[in-house]
């Protein structure tokens, strides 16, 4: 009522909670007509009207906070119909049912107006209804109810399962995050009090206070993470509306959904992505009748797969359809970019492919004759480039095409080294750490073997003769390093600790330093830059 | 058209409001290695990482120590954000929309040099990061 008061006061906080009436009265709506679907087929359940009964009640509550009176109304007398059911007063009937569904329905149309009867048509329905409600409801040929046993459990039981999930705005999150963050900074601004303004137990108090506000920013943090199969979703229906320009039928399957990963890592891969899935559509894919030709489905598949590895996400986009032409690529290298046989003799099938993502390729003839493969691939491939990440593309003739996409670091929680060198503060992930030890270099038996730290961040100065050593590990999968590398030490300044750094992947200008994968952010906020250890060199 | 105005070294210097997204005060930026010099480091505000810029080193002046200011500029436009460190920031003033074309123009007798987050982007794009400086 408060709010429907001071309606022209409050413009701005009206529509936030018409937009939350709009919400939650859509739901239980939705509710009441799964209700009502029930009660129809078990007219004298006086439990199932009870559950009828609140759900037209709360939203007539709602939409009296509001001063949405014909919302309101209408609900009124539903309610005077449900609780003469509920009470066994009157035995309702098919048509009583009827009538709150058609009721409910036209609910739905006034809750999508704000409650605004905007059409003659629309009130001549309201009209209508009212009128129905203001009568008794139309009684059933046996009057007397059969005694009801209580409702049993089952009933009173809510029929729709608990909700585990809620939609929010990523903006929202964005904000949640922004404030904690402000509260965490006022902290650092407090004033200074003398001892007698400030007792111990303020003291513990605002310390265990602080400690709380940084734990609660790390954990809002979390909000930020997105399952792919979610993101992979929204892709849907562009994929159905490109197939269909295309005059294709496509299948479209998500593997790994479950993976979690950064949204604003995602948004930036829609455009690549959405570029990869209109070329596997238009190009990839053969006509219907070619696969039938082929022995192939008719509907051509595509996939898309998530997985995580170490901190890598690891994106892949297939099709089944007829592959790249490796001739005509070997063709363009021969005769466009003048690479002799027996270079391409000993190219990898990946370099081959990978000759599509380069700028000579995207703007010759090349791609052309590849009925546009190739175009607009060299944009993709930029794109994850920015995100500090690869594309690697695969391909077999007649059997189909993988684009994949390796991303470094997604914005998780890692544990990490967190070390100084000079005014540097640098991280690596404690999965690549073997030991840390204070060494006395002038007795080291191969001081060559140690990596000076400085030196490669661009710092003047000579090393000193006891130094703190980080031992790296590599991933015992990780091919392609010798003994000397996998047991790779770095002379660093000091060691901060193991800590959770929550990581975020960097800009644009960062990307281009090949030695960092990513920043992370520590409890406290401050900075440091994650090192990549397979990229040292 | 308004423009932000602050001042480099002895430059005054323009750029439209709509580009300046937030003027904070009082933050921590961390060192990032291997960066230009004109790249002060980096940023984390409210929950988003920016690159800090020196104006001055990017306008190629020296620093000599004369620099007031504590404030940070964010800039923020198109997809793009950035963080600028001015020498101090002289204020907001109203030019007509024709001025927007020009480089510089003269305000009660300051000259005034207009530029566009653009403009920025591109010096520090063509800046070296990484190995390939040193």
């Amino acid at each position: 009522m408060i709010f429907g008061k001071n309606y022209q006061s409050f413009p701005m906080d009206i529509t936030k909670y018409e937009k939350i009436f709009a919400q939650e009265s859509g739901k239980y709506l939705k509710e009441l007509e799964d209700l009502l679907m029930q009660v129809e087929k078990n007219l004298s359940n006086l439990g199932l009207w009870a559950e009828v009964h609140g759900k037209v009640h709360s939203i007539k509550g709602m939409a009296r906070a509001l001063s949405l009176n014909k919302i309101s109304d209408l609900c009124h007398l539903m309610e005077e119909w449900c609780l003469k059911f509920q009470q066994g007063k009157i035995m309702s009937s098919t048509a009583a049912v009827q009538a709150l569904f058609d009721s409910s329905e036209f609910l739905g149309v006034l809750i999508s107006k704000n409650g605004r009867l905007d059409s003659f048509e629309d009130q001549k329905v309201y009209d209508r209804l009212i009128s129905i409600f203001q009568k008794s409801p139309p009684e059933n040929a046996v009057t007397v109810p059969v005694p009801q046993p209580p409702p049993s459990p089952a009933y009173s039981q809510p029929i729709i399962a608990g909700i585990d999930y809620v939609r929010i705005r990523y903006a929202f999150i964005e904000e949640l995050l922004g404030l904690t963050q402000e509260i965490q900074l006022l902290a650092k601004r407090f004033p200074s009090f003398s001892k007698d303004q400030m007792s111990s137990g303020l003291k513990n108090w605002i310390d265990h206070y602080t400690a709380l506000m940084k734990v609660l920013y790390f954990q809002l943090t979390q909000l930020r993470l997105m399952p792919v199969g979610d993101f992979a979703d929204m892709f849907r229906k562009s994929i159905r509306n490109i197939a269909k320009e295309n005059d294709k039928n496509i299948d479209f399957e998500i593997i790994g959904g479950e993976i979690q990963a950064d949204i604003t890592l995602l948004e930036r891969l829609r455009e690549p992505l959405i570029h990869i899935f209109r070329n596997c559509i238009a190009h990839g894919i053969e006509p219907t009748e070619e696969r039938i030709g082929k022995g192939k489905s008719a509907d051509g598949k595509i996939a898309i797969e998530a997985r995580s590895e170490k901190e890598n996400l690891y994106i892949k986009i297939r099709d089944d359809g007829r592959g790249i032409n490796k001739s005509l690529i070997i063709k363009h290298l021969k005769e466009k970019q003048k690479i002799t046989d027996e270079e391409i003799e000993n190219m990898s099938e990946e370099d081959i492919y990978d000759t599509i993502l380069s700028t000579e390729f995207s703007s010759s003839s090349g791609a052309t004759e590849l009925s546009g493969r190739g175009i607009g691939m060299r944009v993709v491939a930029q794109s994850v480039d920015y995100l500090g990440g690869s594309l690697t593309i695969s391909s077999k003739e007649d059997i189909g095409t993988e684009f994949s996409i390796k991303l470094p670091l997604s914005l998780s929680i890692i544990y990490a080294i967190i070390f100084s060198v000079g005014k540097y503060t640098l991280a690596i992930p404690t999965l690549n750490i073997n030991s840390i030890d204070r060494i006395d270099l002038s007795s080291a038996e191969k001081p060559e073997s140690y990596y000076d730290t400085r030196k490669l961040m661009g710092i003047a100065g000579e090393k000193n003769n006891y130094a703190t050593v980080l031992s790296l590990r590599y991933a015992a999968d990780k091919a392609g390093f010798t003994d000397e590398k996998s047991c790779m030490k770095l002379i660093v300044d000091n060691v901060i600790g193991n800590r959770p750094l929550m990581i975020l992947p960097m800009g644009e200008l960062l990307s281009r330093i090949k030695l960092f994968s990513g920043i992370g952010i520590m409890e406290n906020g401050d900075i440091s830059i994650l090192i990549d250890v397979d990229n040292l060199p | 058209m308004k423009l932000f105005v602050f001042k480099s070294k002895d430059e005054f210097i323009g750029i439209e409001s709509d580009y300046v997204h937030r003027i904070i005060d009082d933050s921590k930026v961390t060192p990032v290695p291997l960066t230009p010099e004109s790249y002060t480091g980096l940023l984390y505000h409210r929950g988003e990482l920016f690159d800090v810029i020196n104006m001055r080193l990017l306008l190629g002046y020296p620093v000599d120590g004369s620099a007031e200011t504590t404030r940070i500029i964010i800039l923020k436009w198109l997809n793009k954000k950035l963080a600028v460190i001015p020498d101090e920031i002289t204020g907001m003033i109203w030019i007509d929309d024709n001025s927007k074309n020009t480089n510089e123009f003269y305000h009660e007798n300051h000259k005034i040099r207009l530029i566009t987050p653009d403009d920025l982007w591109k010096k520090l794009s063509e800046l070296s990061y990484g190995h390939n400086k040193i």
